[in-house]
C-alpha cells in the first residue's frame, strides 16, 4: 500500500505544471494547520549563562490572510517567574511571501545581517540562502514550499499591565511545517539573551484525531 | 438608501421662471379671474381640442388666443415651484387642455411657449403630473415643435422635453433605432443649447443595454458630447451625465473613449475635475469613477485617483446635493481596493469625513453618506478602523444606532460591521461591551428589515469574540433573538443569524454550547441544515462544524436523538450540494472522527451506508476528486481521523475503506496540486501503512 511521496525540496521560480496559481506573485500554500482557530503548545527556552530556564508557551491564530501575509493570534506564557498567573501577549505576524515581506525585516533593530543569522538557523532555509543573495529573494515562488516563515511580533500584553516587569521589545522569527504543523522560533531583541528558541506542536486535544473551528467575517 | 453614487447626469433640470410678460398681458390677467377651476374651464372653453383638429387662433379669432395665452401663462405662473398647485390643477384635469394647446396647428408661438412652460412643469419633480403629460401625448407635441421656425417655441419645447426625461416614467427613446439614432445625432448637431442639452438628457435617461451604449459610442456620441463641453455649464453637465451613461459598466465602450483621439476626451473629463463649479466637478468625479470601473487598464494614473479623493474630500463641504453625494462618489471610488482605501488615508479622508460628521446634525442625508464612506474606509484598512475607533466617533456611532432614521441606523450598522472586521480589534474586546452589544441587539427587534439585516452583518462579526470574555453577548439576550430570526421567511434575515450563530460558536465553552443548542434545538438545526438556501445551509454546517469541536458530548447532539441531525447531514453530501455545503459537513464529519469508536463508527456509516447504491459513486470518492482543493482537504481530514493511529478498530476502518475504493483514490492524489492535499494524503497512506503494522503486531 505504501506509495512513494514527491517531495518538493526547494521552493522554485516558476510554478510547477498543474499547479495552481492565482495572479501576482503567488502566496505561501494555504494550510489548513495554520488557520484561525488552531492552537499549539510548547517551549521557549530562555536560558542565560546564569541558569537554564525555559516556559510553556500555548498560541492561539486569530486570523490569517495569506494574500495581505498577515496572521496574528495570542501567546501565553505560563511558567513565567515572578507572575502570578500565566502571561498572555497579543502578536501580529508578518508572512514572508516575497510580495508582501521578505526575509529582511528592516525595522524592530533587526539588520540584514541579524536576519541571515536567524534564518540560517531553520534547515528549511538553507535551500534559499543562494537565491536569496542573488535577488534578496524578490524571484522565490513559495506556493509550493511546505514551510512558511513568518515574523511574529507582540503588540501588547492581553491580562497584565505593560508594568509587569516583562518586555515584548523583541520579534520572533518563525518557522512553520505545513506538513505536521510544527513551529520552531528564535526570539530576536538586541537586549535579550540571543537565540531563545520557540518550540511549538499543533494541539491534538482529543489524540485521537484533527478538529476544526472557523469563522467568517462580513 | 443608495449603495453607490448615482452616476445620473446633470442636476435636476430646475423650473424657470416664465419670461416677463407683455405689457398687454398684464392688463389683461388683472381683469381675467385667477383661480384655479375659472383658470382651466377657460383653457377648455379657449379652443377645440386636438381631437377636434381645427385651428385654435383662427376659429376663436385674435381674442379667442388671447384668452388661451392669458390662461396658459397664468397656469404655468402659479404651478411653477408650487407642488400644491400642481396638483390642484392636475386633480381639476388641466393638463390635457395645456398638452392640447401644444397639438393645434394654427397656435401662435406665444401660446405654444406657455403651454411648453407648463407641460414641463407638470412634469417636474411631482410623478403625478408627469404621468398626466405623458398620457396627454406631449412628447410628441413638444418633439415635433422642435422643428417649429420660431427659436423662442423650440427653446420651450427643448426645455419641457428635458424636464419630462428627468422622469423615470418617460419614455425611453430606442437608439438602436437607426431613425431615432439620426433624430439624437440631429439635436447634438444643433446650434441651439436648449436642444443640444435635450439631446444629453435624452442620452442619459434612454441608456441603459450594452448595445444601446456600443450604437452610441459607435456614431460617435461620446466626441460628441465631449465637444460640447465648452458650452454653457448645464450644458457641460447634461453632457458630462451623458458621457458617464454611455461608459457605464461597459469595458469595450469606456476603452474606446478612453483611447479615441489619444485620449482626448479623457484629458477634458479629467481637467473638469478642477472645474470652478462645484457641481461639475462631482459630475467629472462620477465620468472618472465610471470610467475606471469599466476599463481599470485606461484609469492606472495613480495621481489622477489622488485627485479624486481630494477633491471628493473638498465637495463634502460644499451645501446641498454636491456636498450629500460626493460621499457616495467616494464610496463608489475606494469600494473593494486597498491601494485606493490606502489612499484615501493618507490623504487624512478618515479625519476630514470624522471632523465633518462631529461637527454637523446626525439627522441629514449628508451624515448618512458621510458614514457609508467611512464604513468602506474601515473595510480593509486597520489604520482606518483605529482612526475611526476615536471616542468621540465611538460615542456618535453609538447615538446613531438609535437614531429615528433607519437610514441613519443603517449606517452606523455598517461602521460597526467593517470596524469588527478585524481579528486584531476584536482580539482588543472593545466592541464587546454592553453599550454596543446591547443596543445593536436591540435593532434586531427593528420593524425594518434592512435595518435588521444591517445590525445582523455587525453582530456577525462582533460575534467572533476572539477575547476570553463571551459572557456579555451570551448573556444579552442575543442567541434567543437570533434563534428567532434563524425561523424568518427572510432567506437574508436566516442567513444573516444563522451566520451570527456560527460565529458565536466558535471556539465556545461545552456549557455555552450547550445554551445555544438548546435554545436552538435539534429539530431547528435540522430544518436549517435542509434549507431552501445553500447559503443558510453552509452557514448552519458551519455552526455544527464549530459545536464539534474540542468538545467529545457535542458529538451526541449530532449522532444521538435518533441521529436526526446527521441524517440532514448525510442527505446534503449525498445530493453533493453546493461546494461550501460540502466542504463545511465534510468537517463536521472530520471534527466528528476525531472522538470515540462510536463517533467514528457513526460517521463510517454516512461514508459508506451500508445498503450502498453500487450504480451511484461514493460521495467521498466524488469529493475527492472534486476541483475544490477545500473539499479535497476537509475530505481527507475526515479520513484522516478515522484511521487515526492507535484508536481501536482504526485497521479494521482502513480495510473497509480500502475495499470501497477510497484509499485507492487516496492514492492517486499522491501529486495532488495543492500542497496541502499532497500533506494530508501522504499522512494518510503513512497512517494506513501504521494500521497495518499494529494488525501484525
Amino acid at each position: 500500500m505504501p506509495v512513494r511521496v514527491v517531495d518538493t525540496a526547494t521552493p522554485s521560480s516558476q510554478p510547477s505544471p498543474g499547479q495552481e496559481t492565482n495572479t501576482g506573485h503567488p502566496s505561501p500554500p494555504s494550510c489548513s494547520l495554520l488557520s484561525a482557530g488552531r492552537s499549539f503548545a510548547g517551549t521557549q527556552n530562555v536560558s542565560s549563562l546564569q541558569k537554564d530556564e525555559a516556559w510553556k508557551v500555548n498560541v492561539r491564530i486569530h486570523g490569517c490572510d495569506l494574500e495581505q501575509g498577515y496572521l496574528c493570534g495570542t501567546m501565553e506564557a505560563l511558567n513565567v517567574p515572578l507572575a502570578d498567573t500565566p502571561v498572555v501577549t497579543f502578536w501580529e505576524g508578518e508572512i514572508v511571501d516575497a510580495k508582501n515581506y521578505t526575509f529582511f525585516t528592516g525595522k524592530w533593530e533587526a539588520s540584514p545581517e541579524d536576519d541571515i543569522r536567524h534564518w540560517s538557523k531553520f534547515p528549511s532555509f538553507t535551500p534559499l540562502l543562494s537565491q536569496i543573495e542573488t535577488d534578496g529573494g524578490k524571484s522565490l515562488d513559495f506556493s509550493n514550499y511546505p514551510y512558511i516563515f513568518m515574523r511574529w511580533k507582540e503588540q501588547y500584553f492581553v491580562n497584565v499591565g505593560a508594568d509587569c516587569g516583562l518586555t515584548i521589545a523583541g520579534f520572533y522569527y518563525v518557522c512553520f511545517s505545513c506538513s505536521d504543523g510544527s513551529i520552531s522560533g528564535f526570539y530576536y531583541d538586541p537586549n535579550s539573551s540571543p537565540f531563545q528558541k520557540l518550540e511549538l506542536k499543533c494541539t491534538n486535544e482529543k489524540n485521537s484525531g484533527f478538529t476544526f473551528s472557523s469563522y467568517e467575517l462580513q | 438608501m443608495p449603495a453607490t453614487a448615482s452616476v445620473g447626469g446633470a442636476r435636476p433640470e430646475p423650473e424657470e421662471a416664465s419670461p416677463a410678460p407683455a405689457p398687454a398681458s398684464t392688463s389683461a390677467s388683472s381683469c381675467m379671474g385667477t383661480r384655479p377651476e375659472e383658470l382651466t374651464a377657460r383653457l377648455a372653453a379657449a379652443g377645440p381640442g386636438p381631437a377636434e383638429g381645427c385651428g385654435g387662433a383662427g376659429a376663436g379669432g385674435e381674442e379667442v388666443e388671447h384668452e388661451r395665452v392669458r390662461a396658459l401663462r397664468e397656469i404655468k405662473n402659479q404651478i411653477i415651484g408650487n407642488r400644491t398647485k400642481k396638483l390642484l390643477y392636475l386633480r381639476l384635469g388641466a393638463v390635457p387642455s395645456v398638452v392640447a394647446a401644444l397639438a393645434e396647428p394654427g397656435a401662435s408661438p406665444a401660446a405654444l411657449v406657455q403651454a411648453a412652460a407648463a407641460a414641463g412643469s407638470f412634469a417636474c419633480g411631482v410623478e403625478d403630473g408627469a404621468r398626466a403629460v405623458l398620457a396627454a401625448g406631449a412628447v410628441e407635441h413638444l418633439t415635433r415643435l422642435l422643428a417649429h421656425p420660431d427659436e423662442k417655441v423650440v427653446d420651450a419645447s427643448a426645455r419641457a422635453l428635458r424636464m419630462i426625461y428627468q422622469s423615470r416614467l418617460a419614455p425611453k427613446f430606442d437608439v438602436n433605432s437607426g431613425e431615432n439614432m439620426d433624430f439624437v445625432l440631429s439635436l447634438l448637431d444643433s446650434e441651439n443649447e436648449n436642444v443640444t442639452e435635450l439631446a444629453a438628457a435624452i442620452i442619459s435617461h434612454s441608456c441603459e443595454s450594452s448595445a444601446e451604449q456600443l450604437s452610441l459610442c459607435s456614431a460617435g456620441v461620446p466626441q460628441k458630447l465631449v465637444s460640447l463641453f465648452g458650452g454653457s455649464m448645464n450644458l457641460r453637465d447634461a453632457c458630462l451625465g451623458s458621457v458617464t451613461a454611455v461608459i457605464r459598466n461597459n469595458r469595450d465602450v469606456a476603452s474606446r473613449f478612453a483611447s479615441t483621439d489619444h485620449g482626448k476626451g479623457f484629458r477634458s473629463v479629467v481637467g473638469l475635475i478642477h472645474d470652478r463649479s462645484p457641481h461639475t466637478r462631482l459630475l467629472a468625479c462620477l465620468c472618472l469613477i465610471a470610467l475606471g470601473h469599466a476599463s481599470p487598464c485606461h484609469f492606472q494614473d495613480k495621481q489622477i485617483k489622488t485627485k479624486l479623493i481630494m477633491v471628493l474630500l473638498e465637495l463634502i463641504e460644499e451645501p446641498g446635493h454636491v456636498g450629500d453625494e460626493a460621499p457616495l462618489a467616494l464610496t463608489t471610488l475606494i469600494k473593494d481596493s486597498f491601494e485606493l482605501q490606502k489612499q484615501a488615508l493618507t490623504t487624512n479622508a478618515v479625519e476630514k469625513l470624522s471632523n465633518h460628521l462631529l461637527a454637523n446634525p446626525l439627522e441629514t442625508r449628508r451624515a448618512v453618506t458621510i458614514m457609508l464612506a467611512l464604513s468602506e474606509l474601515c473595510s480593509k484598512l486597520e489604520e482606518s478602523r483605529s482612526q475611526l475607533m476615536s471616542v468621540e466617533v465611538s460615542a456618535l456611532l453609538l447615538e446613531a444606532l438609535k437614531h429615528d432614521w433607519a437610514d441613519i441606523r443603517i449606517a452606523a450598522c455598517s461602521c460597526l460591521k467593517n470596524i469588527s472586521r478585524s481579528p486584531k480589534v476584536l482580539s482588543g474586546g472593545r466592541l464587546s461591551c454592553d453599550t454596543v452589544i446591547g443596543p445593536l441587539v436591540q435593532l434586531l427587534n427593528d420593524s425594518s428589515t434592512s435595518v435588521q439585516v444591517a445590525a445582523l452583518g455587525a453582530i456577525c462579526n462582533i460575534a467572533v469574540n476572539l477575547t476570553p470574555r463571551k459572557s456579555v453577548l451570551l448573556h444579552s439576550g442575543v442567541v434567543s433573538q437570533l434563534v428567532h430570526l434563524s425561523k424568518s421567511m427572510d432567506p437574508m434575515l436566516r442567513l444573516k443569524s444563522v451566520w451570527a450563530l456560527r460565529n458565536i460558536m466558535f471556539l465556545l465553552s461545552p456549557k455555552d454550547k450547550d445554551f445555544i443548542v438548546k435554545e436552538l434545538t435539534l429539530s431547528t438545526l435540522s430544518s436549517l441544515i435542509c434549507d431552501s438556501e445553500h447559503f443558510v445551509q453552509e452557514q448552519t454546517l458551519a455552526l455544527v462544524h464549530n459545536l464539534v469541536d474540542g468538545y467529545v458530548d457535542s458529538a451526541n447532539y449530532v449522532i444521538g436523538e435518533d441521529g436526526m441531525v446527521m441524517d440532514a447531514i448525510a442527505r446534503q453530501l449525498i445530493n453533493a450540494s453546493a461546494p461550501g455545503v460540502c466542504i463545511q459537513g465534510m468537517y463536521v464529519l472530520a471534527n466528528i472522527a476525531a472522538g470515540n469508536e462510536l463517533n467514528k463508527e457513526a460517521v463510517m456509516n454516512v461514508l459508506l451506508p451500508h445498503r450502498a447504491d453500487r450504480i451511484k459513486p461514493l460521495f467521498v470518492v466524488n469529493f475527492l476528486q472534486s476541483k475544490d482543493k477545500q473539499l479535497r482537504v476537509a475530505t481527507l481530514w475526515c479520513l484522516l481521523n478515522l484511521i487515526y493511529p492507535k484508536c481501536e478498530a482504526s485497521s479494521g476502518r482502513v480495510v473497509r475503506l480500502q475495499n470501497a475504493g477510497v484509499i485507492q483514490q487516496v492514492k492517486s492524489m499522491i501529486n495532488d496540486p495543492c500542497l496541502d492535499c499532497k500533506l494530508r494524503v501522504r499522512m494518510v497512506l503513512e497512517h494506513c501503512v501504521d494500521n497495518a503494522d499494529d494488525c501484525f503486531m
